[in-house]
């Protein structure tokens, strides 16, 4: 009888997953559900907006959909719409792939001012995510990024790019407009650790170099013997100085942040402990915190986590897993999840034949209860729709909300245009 | 003509290519797919040709499934003399001073051992428009007829 697994989240490592169950188990039935009507999660929602070659994994996920025989059923979002249980009852093994989408805190006074923003709650709002907050107001004459991985580094490149140079990205209007009018004429980028400890790649700092608008400044990326930490040095020694723009980039480390302050609710400077021990207050009139991701959503993380049989393996309880980053934390790129995603494959495939199957009708009418989901088909009508008469410096333009996106997708060919 | 389609991958983009490459030429030729990570250096046949599919990865690097081919190709360093090949790269012209770069290490590590490369060496752009296998396919046809002569020259 064949097999059959649910996959909840579609992003990167849902899709690796995928991928590769199908390619050592062709006749395996693999169903992704996704809280977006739209497939593809942090590819889609998370990678920058200029960087479209990175987005090029899609077309890998598209053939799960369109030559594997993988089902997608978006819009449903488990725990609410389907209990994780009754999944459980359904299938031969489930797999959390949902991700982590919520902004870790500071946990330092004065963060609930405005003007600090996460770094996901931001880059959500850029990149049109439909349950995103609205964009903030502008974020002022100055802002501090506080972080040192990919995701500060995205940031501060989007902030610091000029409006031709976002061409050929899927930067939507709203947010491109926004951007074109900051104002922003500093941004300092602050990590509390050395730079040796950055957990940047050396090539996003590196792509830098390339901005037209900006002028940078590295203060103290000090030294290091171990080869992977020289490469960022060298990377960061190699952008000091670059430029005379008009926006002035100022890399700082060794910041740990210890308070937010402002009057009238807004913040208005940030004060640090260097590694001296003395006080550094930087002023500021939006702060943004790009320290990590936490879960965030309808599934009880913490708890699966805990009660986890062998939480490193990816085994939370029988018949269910755990992949990506809800497994192992808000790091590791997407290649890293792609290794981490054939071996949990391995494991699940060998766990279920262990177990005797589940039958395929309780499932089959589990998938048509979820009326309203949205399936491959609905998404290709999304995803047609984004990129028919495109301006011509763009390669998409997102359709922003759910309402919108829930239309095309259940449009029929009877109901016409 | 035999042929190994041969891949170092690191998203699998690659993979899926090289994947794409074999079973289009499926039909006219004898054609094995493997991932260079699987592949060892003392495994290259005289009368096959090579089609290495290869990504770039960070700062110019060779992607992960190719970095153990690298390091045994040097350790071992086989003479490949003899030896037929010709690389696909991908790369991705945002980062235009590394672009392609894992093709071109490819090409440069064979030929340091003596194989022989088969016409230019492609490099698909992620941030261009075309699609890898629409330039893939029509190259792997070039450097096929190419590699017949030269191999008929040869043998």
């Amino acid at each position: 009888m064949k097999r059959a697994v649910a996959i909840v989240g579609s992003g990167p490592s849902g899709c690796y997953l995928a991928q590769a169950l199908l390619k050592a188990a062709p006749e395996l039935a693999v169903d992704m559900f996704d809280a977006l009507p739209v497939p593809y999660g942090l590819v889609r929602y998370g990678v920058a907006a200029d960087h479209q070659g990175t987005k090029a994994v899609t077309r890998q996920f598209a053939r799960l959909f369109e030559r594997q025989g993988a089902r997608f059923a978006g819009n449903v979002t488990v725990g609410r719409d389907v209990t994780l249980e009754a999944l459980r009852a359904a299938y031969d093994a489930v797999v959390i792939a949902a991700g982590l989408s919520g902004d870790r805190r500071l946990g330092i006074e004065g963060e609930a001012l405005d003007g600090v923003i996460g770094a996901g709650r931001l880059t959500r709002a850029l990149y049109e995510h439909p349950d995103a907050d609205p964009l903030p107001p502008p974020l002022g004459p100055r802002v501090i990024i506080m972080g040192n991985g990919n995701v500060a580094i995205d940031i501060l490149r989007l902030l610091a790019k000029t409006p031709e140079e976002l061409a050929g990205s899927d930067l939507g209007p709203a947010p491109s407009k926004w951007l074109a009018e900051s104002g922003i004429a500093e941004i300092d980028i602050v990590g509390r650790s050395p730079a040796a400890q950055a957990r940047f790649d050396a090539v996003m700092v590196k792509e830098l170099a390339k901005l037209g608008g900006v002028t940078i400044r590295v203060e103290g990326a000090g030294e290091s013997d171990d080869a992977d930490a020289r490469k960022k040095i060298e990377a960061l020694e190699s952008i000091d100085g670059h430029g005379s723009g008009p926006r002035c980039i100022t890399f700082r480390f060794g910041l740990v942040p210890v308070a937010l302050e402002g009057r009238g609710g807004r913040v208005e400077q940030a004060r640090f402990r260097n590694a001296r021990g003395e006080t550094v207050t930087l002023p500021c009139s939006a702060f943004i915190t790009a320290i990590g991701f936490q879960a965030e959503g309808s599934l009880p993380r913490d708890a699966l986590i805990g009660a986890a049989a062998d939480p490193e393996g990816g085994s939370l309880a029988p018949g269910l897993y755990a992949a990506g980053w809800f497994r192992r934390g808000p790091r590791g790129t997407i290649p890293e999840n792609r290794a981490d995603a054939q071996e949990l494959a391995t494991r699940i495939l060998a766990d279920i034949q262990e177990a005797s199957p589940r039958p395929a009708q309780e499932r089959e009418a589990l998938f048509r209860r979820l009326a309203g989901h949205v399936c491959y088909e609905g998404w290709k009508r999304i995803d047609a729709a984004e990129t028919s008469e495109l301006p011509q410096d763009r390669c998409r333009i997102k359709i922003p909300t759910r309402s919108a996106m829930l239309a095309l997708a259940h449009q029929t060919r009877e109901s016409g245009q | 003509m035999k042929i190994t389609v041969l891949y170092g991958t690191e998203t699998g983009n690659a993979e899926m290519l090289a994947e794409d490459i074999a079973s289009e030429l499926q039909s006219e030729h004898t054609v094995e797919c493997c991932n260079l990570c699987d592949f060892p250096p003392d495994a290259f046949k005289s009368d096959h040709l090579y089609l290495i599919v290869c990504s770039t990865y960070g700062d110019g690097e060779l992607p992960a499934s190719a970095q153990p081919f690298a390091e045994a190709l040097e350790t071992t360093a086989p003479d490949l003399s003899g030896i037929h090949f010709a690389v696909f790269g991908l790369g991705d012209s945002e980062y235009e001073e590394t672009f392609n770069f894992g093709g071109k290490r490819m090409a440069e590590l064979l030929a340091a051992r003596g194989a022989t490369q088969v016409g230019e060496r492609a490099k698909h752009d992620a941030s261009g428009s075309d699609m890898p296998e629409d330039i893939a396919l029509p190259w792997a046809e070039e450097v096929i007829a190419l590699a017949a002569e030269k191999m008929q020259e040869t043998a």
